[in-house]
């Protein structure tokens, strides 16, 4: 479809525009360096020109906790919950976070479809803007450019003087109906280049991490890490959950909650009796790193890291989830050398 | 995005809220363990296969994983034999027969039956793995003509922990079961095998290429059954283990049950041992 141009003048405008007929979410200053989606009520408050979120769209569509199912005590009884479409218009998701949005649909919607899932994910549209990387994005390696307008209605393309506007959908150029742009015929500008590579194509980590169930590399990590599980909680496709009962003060109902749980939480493999079958730190992480570049990419065709460097960025530790597989592939360039 | 949208056909039944089934009969089988008789609503079929799990569920105190321990030629109500290991089977020690619990399931992939029919079955079971292996046991003793020889290998901690104990003294004096048992730590007056379950293998009379085995006990034992097997000969194409991890959702959603890539509700928890060769999360 056509482009056309959204002048930096106008972007409060246009977000006025979207917010008057529709509930936004868009990123919003949190700290000196850390943003958040939130819901939009001043339009100034918006911030299109951001290194990352903290946490990803993922929690509008797999809430951080959620009530299964209400029950009764007294008659052993319970009902799930109505649950409500987000309905909502998703402004400013970089693309590496909308390639997210998609495995998560893919965990929820395959087999068995995920009721809770796919009635919250209903009515979801998203205008995606481009970024320039920062010190820990590596989107690149797996394949999400800055300007990746995969799983957009809309994207927005950084300009020196605005956003180039790419109107990918029937949904996107609804949202933009009733608000006239000039069209736009010129080349985007070059993007920025990333400075975090994982240094291998996708197809041969598959094998390289085969052959590095045994590295040294998780040993040594695992000295480091603390399994606080931070890396689960920001990661944009990490959707492991537990559940547990709440019952409430009065001792006759209660509810059946769903959390997000984390892989490197050494309770996360524990069953009654004790038996905790990945107990040691260094195996985490293997599972954790596994999970995304080996697990789930045998599995579904596409790694599940989708380079946003959120685990690297807010580990306590220092550990660089790219430092670990670069050091893998090297190792195994070595090895391939020494045998040849 | 685009995204399938509600349409007629598409499944979105609620996974998660448990069918309210009745406990009808109570029996203690050690002072640890207890086998629970339970009706499903409208007294309707389980519909299961020997090996595969249920989510019970108690309102307020939780969801667990339980093996299933009656065998589906067994009509109507299924058996569970549950130990009393975390806080919802410690509640559940206390409920009688009337009482509802919730039953999600059958889940799993269960034994694959039809690999064991018309061959010699042997059964090693350690401990609490003789619950699930019970159905697979009674199962073949229902259909006897359908399969060979039936070679139970049973281990225990001590005898005072043997589980159906009836069921065992019946197989003991049964011409068409070759039943074993050993003990890691008899009583004074046990006057069976003493040691662990490895023990029993070795002196078995196989006819290895007919013979097809199931394992289910402790994690600790898998390893040790599995060389020893392999040591008497049998092909790792004829021996299959079934496996317990923490199978939180049943439906493949909630990551807790993985070995390496595998999901254990979805895949096992019965598992073909040259297929787990490359899981090394698995033994």
């Amino acid at each position: 479809m056509a482009q056309s141009f959204l002048e930096q003048a106008r972007v409060l405008d246009f977000i006025v525009h979207l917010q008057t007929r529709h509930t936004v979410y868009a990123p919003h200053r949190r700290g000196q360096r850390s943003f958040a989606f939130e819901k939009t009520s001043d339009p100034a408050a918006v911030e299109l020109d951001y290194p990352r979120v903290l946490g990803s769209v993922k929690k509008y569509f797999l809430p951080p906790r959620e009530t299964l199912m209400d029950f009764d005590l007294k008659t052993d009884t319970a009902t799930a919950p109505q649950v409500e479409p987000v309905n909502a218009v998703f402004l400013g998701v970089h693309s590496y976070d909308l390639a997210a949005v998609k495995r998560l649909d893919h965990n929820f919607l395959t087999g068995k479809p995920e009721r809770n899932y796919l009635v919250r994910r209903q009515g979801a549209r998203f205008i995606g803007v481009s970024y320039v990387p920062d010190k820990f994005h590596f989107a690149g390696s797996v394949g999400i450019d800055p300007y990746d307008m995969t799983g957009s209605d809309v994207f927005l393309t950084r300009h020196p003087d605005g956003w180039i506007v790419d109107v990918l959908t029937g949904e996107g150029a609804a949202l933009l109906q009733g608000f006239a742009l000039p069209p736009h015929a010129l080349p985007k500008p070059k993007r920025e280049h990333f400075t975090q590579h994982i240094y291998v194509p996708q197809d041969s980590l598959g094998r390289i991490l085969e052959a590095s169930y045994d590295h040294p590399v998780w040993n040594e990590t695992a000295r480091s890490c603390l399994s606080c599980g931070t890396c689960n909680l920001v990661c944009p496709t990490c959707y492991c959950f537990n559940v547990e009962d709440q019952v409430a003060v009065t001792g006759d109902s209660g509810s059946r909650e769903r959390s997000w749980d984390g892989c490197m939480l050494r309770g996360f493999t524990e069953v009654a009796g004790g038996e905790v079958f990945r107990e040691k730190s260094a195996a985490r992480q293997r599972h954790r790193i596994y999970r995304k570049f080996k697990y789930l990419s045998d599995a579904t065709g596409q790694p599940w890291c989708v380079g946003c460097g959120r685990c690297t960025a807010a580990c306590t530790a220092g550990i660089s989830i790219v430092d670990i597989v670069n050091r893998l592939i090297r190792d195994a360039e070595r090895e391939e050398k020494i045998t040849a | 995005m685009e995204l399938q949208i509600l349409k007629p056909g598409l499944e979105t039944r609620e996974l998660y809220l448990p069918e309210m089934a009745e406990i009808t009969a109570v029996r203690r089988l050690t002072e640890m363990e207890t086998l629970y008789t339970v009706k499903m609503p409208g007294g309707r079929e389980l519909g299961h296969q020997p090996g595969q799990f249920v989510e019970v569920s108690l309102f307020g105190v939780g969801e667990a994983p339980i093996s299933i321990s009656s065998s589906p030629t067994r009509h109507g109500e299924f058996e569970m034999g549950i130990r009393r290991v975390g806080m919802l089977t410690e509640v559940l020690a206390g409920y009688q027969p009337g009482r509802k619990i919730g039953i999600r399931g059958p889940f799993g992939n269960g034994i694959d039956v039809s690999k064991f029919r018309g061959k010699d079955v042997l059964i090693v079971a350690g401990g609490i793995g003789l619950v699930p292996m019970r159905s697979m046991i009674n199962y073949v003793l229902d259909r006897r003509d359908e399969f060979g020889r039936l070679i139970i290998c049973y281990g225990s901690r001590s005898d005072t922990e043997l589980l159906f104990t009836d069921e065992l003294a019946a197989w003991e004096k049964d011409p068409r079961v070759e039943y074993h048992v050993t003990v890691d730590r008899g009583s004074p007056d046990w006057r069976g095998r003493t040691g662990v379950i490895t023990t029993l293998l070795p002196g078995l009379q196989l006819d290895l290429p007919n013979t097809v085995c199931c394992v289910c006990g402790p994690p600790v034992m898998y390893r040790f059954v599995v060389l020893t097997l392999r040591g008497k000969g049998l092909p790792d194409d004829n021996i299959y283990l079934s496996l317990e991890r923490r199978m939180k959702c049943g439906v493949g959603k909630c990551g807790h049950c993985q070995i390496n890539g595998s999901y254990v509700c979805q895949d096992g928890p019965v598992y073909h041992l040259p297929d787990i060769a490359k899981l090394r999360e698995a033994l």
